[in-house]
């Protein structure tokens, strides 16, 4: 929702004692996220650029922003920094890697530098390894950047609430709306 | 800390009351004393809690949490290796649990202590269901010749129920049921679609059972300082319009006003202090967190309301030469009967149709069916005794199906845009058994940081309950078979020796100073008074003298409002000063 509607939306609901905390809570989810200034932690960032290259063509910028623009690569650092212990963060390292060189191999450039036709191509023969990996052991690298992005993407302010409908505070619970009224997807 | 680092300062000035513990039953405590008359003194172990100020993440956008609300794996490793077991511990939440290396316990077998150390509690943090107890609870034990038999009937806690619930604020409906008595209800909050179906498909194919929206002590109408539920959805981070009940929004602004109230945060309560010579407890004795100063504070009258295992851990450790095994404990049944109910069992189907059905807005409950076994002869069930309700809810799938989903690109964007198909699932809360072998003591070989000796606790669930969890899986399959849903499963997260549905992961402990009506049997009397010590009450779940399946936070309430009713007006006669 816009600053203006989100507004309307607080006096609406509270009926004017809404409290300062919750009117700049409620706002601060319509300001834009301070562009730059993120220093990588795990990544390089070439190796970050290469997690932007492969989040984008899975969820690309199409009518709305895609995962480059959401800085999905920006949470893949955090992540591997904070949440992922040390097997899978090195398994993912290693997952990007290993992309590079299949993409050396195939099409003698790193990934980044393949057309986005050949990347497709090499995305799509991860994900059907993936798909058939059956040893359980590890997640593939393939699911892993999946789930990274859309996990990132959609819990974006761009993902949630340009590319998928957020409700912040609804001031209200209807159990049964038809869905034309929604219009998409809730974050 | 050593001992002997520390001087014991004397407080002259006694109070008339003091309260350990803020957290639902604390607050309702030192609200219902103050109210009263009573100079009262509110100890709390963890930190000062400001309403509306300190929920620092309340209403924050999923991308404004650091890693959208993933906690530090390294920190939560290390600092709070229990706490993180349960699915509330989360980053935006982090800050209300307890820092499990400053505060050690020891499990004999799997236990997951889940607690807040802030002022308010786990009121801050409780699941907020509400609901009363029947005679069908309060006759089990006796009937079934579990445990002993309950002091109280439902006739004298009925009252008391219907005197919190219009302060506490419950939303929820009234159905005339035997076993799940009806109270004092602000409009339930709406089902959604789904969940209407559900409910007649149940009441086509099961007539003894029904399925209703969850009892809860959220405000669907606005009461005097509280504005009714704006839906915003995650209630654990904290509620600054005071929609649902909570020591901060609710209880301890009633005691501030009256004038009465002293609050004291980091003050962790060490013993009760007990006067052999008078034959009475004289107040208590306190370790500032902050200053590792020892404190000792007087009262005519001293209720615990620590929780269920902290008030027993103070008793325990209060030892004297008329009470050597712990303060109040001349039954010898402290610390044991501990109990808590039993879940993660249930089952999940996906429903089609409804394709062209949404909800809309962030609805902080679910549907709950109450306990439809062993409540007469035609429910009788030959492989276990007691019962369970279930909780669950229905809604549709949304982007996180997209990992399940083969495909990336705009193709896959552009599917995850639309919701997915609905899926139902109930999980659900049994009631637990009241056993001697299943206890707590006090282990003198591990202390906390300030020297109090941590709890060993040993307890696990029996054969009543495993035949119980069978039925909880099967029954619960059966109503989603019935309505006609699809990939019907059951699950049982319970694992033997391991983690998964634990003893204590349902963060209802009860028990371990039992309510009775003998003395040598029991260690609170039907007041929730100490047989052994009279100015003494513990009003928290300690007491609890069976389980029920109900969630039990109500009841607290009920029971400390009625035990507060009865300490001062013994205090008028004269029997307690």
């Amino acid at each position: 929702m816009d600053r203006r509607e989100a507004l309307k939306r607080v006096g609406f609901l509270m009926g004017g004692t809404v409290s300062l905390s919750v009117a700049s809570g409620i706002l601060s989810g319509c300001q834009a996220p301070a562009a730059g200034g993120y220093t990588y932690q795990t990544l390089s960032a070439t190796q970050g650029e290469l997690v932007a290259t492969i989040s984008e063509l899975i969820i690309p910028e199409t009518d709305t922003p895609g995962a480059r623009a959401a800085r999905v690569h920006e949470f893949a650092d955090l992540m591997l920094t904070e949440w992922f212990d040390v097997a899978d963060r090195d398994h993912f390292l290693a997952g990007l890697g290993e992309i590079d060189s299949v993409a050396q191999s195939i099409n003698g450039a790193t990934f980044v530098d393949n057309t986005e036709e050949q990347q497709v191509a090499i995305l799509t023969e991860m994900e059907d390894a993936a798909l058939s990996d059956a040893s359980g052991d590890q997640t593939p690298f393939f699911s892993m950047i999946k789930q990274l992005t859309l996990l990132g993407y959609y819990t974006s302010e761009i993902g949630a609430s340009q590319e998928l409908k957020y409700v912040h505070t609804a001031g209200e619970y209807r159990g049964d709306v038809p869905y034309e009224e929604i219009g998409r997807a809730y974050s | 800390m050593t001992r002997k680092n520390v001087h014991i300062s004397q407080e002259t000035e006694g109070y008339d009351a003091i309260v350990v513990g803020s957290g639902i039953s604390g607050g309702w405590a030192a609200k219902e004393l103050t109210e009263k008359g009573l100079k009262t003194l509110l100890l709390e172990r963890g930190r000062p809690v400001e309403h509306s100020t300190d929920y620092i993440t309340e209403h924050k956008a999923p991308w404004e949490l650091n890693m959208r609300g993933r906690y530090n794996r390294a920190n939560a490793e290390a600092n709070y290796a229990v706490q993180k077991r349960t699915g509330q511990f989360r980053a935006e939440a982090e800050h209300w649990f307890i820092n499990d290396k400053e505060n050690p316990y020891i499990e004999d077998k799997p236990f997951t202590w889940i607690r807040g150390n802030h002022v308010g509690g786990r009121s801050l943090m409780w699941g907020r269901h509400c609901y009363r107890w029947s005679d069908i609870d309060f006759e089990a034990n006796l009937k079934d010749g579990n445990g002993v038999d309950w002091p109280i009937r439902y006739a004298d806690i009925a009252p008391w129920y219907d005197y919190v619930e219009k302060f506490a604020g419950i939303s929820g409906e009234k159905l005339g049921l035997p076993q799940l008595p009806d109270g004092q209800f602000q409009p339930g909050m709406p089902l959604n679609v789904v969940e209407k179906h559900l409910r007649e498909q149940i009441i086509k194919n099961f007539p003894e059972r029904i399925l209703t929206i969850g009892r809860v002590a959220i405000l669907t109408e606005a009461l005097p300082g509280r504005a009714a539920c704006h839906y915003c959805g995650p209630c654990i981070r904290g509620c600054s319009t005071g929609s649902y009940f909570s020591s901060q929004s609710s209880t301890l602004p009633a005691a501030v006003a009256t004038g009465n109230l002293t609050l004291r945060p980091y003050s962790i309560v060490q013993q009760v202090i007990y006067d052999e010579t008078r034959d009475k407890a004289t107040g208590v004795r306190i370790v500032d967190s902050e200053t590792n100063e020892v404190l000792e504070f007087k009262a005519k009258v001293v209720f615990l309301c620590a929780s269920a295992l902290g008030s027993t851990q103070i008793l325990l450790n209060s030892k004297s030469n008329r009470f050597a095994d712990g303060l109040a404990n001349s039954s010898g049944e402290l610390g044991h009967n501990l109990m808590d109910h039993h879940f993660k069992v249930g089952a999940n189907a996906m429903v089609d149709g409804f394709d062209d059905r949404y909800y809309y807005g962030n609805r902080p409950t679910g549907f709950y069916v109450p306990r439809f076994r062993n409540i007469n002869s035609e429910t009788r069930r030959q492989d276990y005794v007691r019962g369970y309700g279930y909780q669950g809810s229905a809604r549709r799938e949304n982007w996180g199906r997209g990992n399940d989903m083969r495909g990336f690109g705009a193709e896959l964007k552009q599917q995850l845009r639309e919701p997915g198909d609905w899926r139902i699932g109930m999980t659900a809360f049994g009631e637990c058994l009241p056993r001697h072998g299943n206890y707590v003591r006090l282990d003198d070989a591990v202390t906390d940081k300030w020297g109090m000796p941590a709890l060993r606790i040993n307890a696990a669930w029996g054969a009543n309950e495993f035949a119980m969890r069978r039925d909880m899986a099967q029954s619960a399959a059966e109503m989603l078979d019935a309505a006609g849903y699809r990939d019907v499963s059951t699950y049982d997260s319970y694992t033997e020796g391991g983690l998964g549905a634990e003893v204590g992961l349902g963060i209802h402990e009860m028990g371990t100073a039992r309510m009775g009506r003998d003395p040598k049997t029991s260690v609170l009397n039907e007041w929730n008074q100490a047989h052994d010590v009279p100015n003494l009450y513990v009003t928290d779940g300690a007491c609890m003298t069976s389980s029920g399946c109900q969630n039990p936070s109500i009841t607290y309430m009920a029971l400390t409002a009625r035990a507060v009713d009865h300490a001062v007006s013994e205090m008028k006669k004269g029997n307690i000063s």
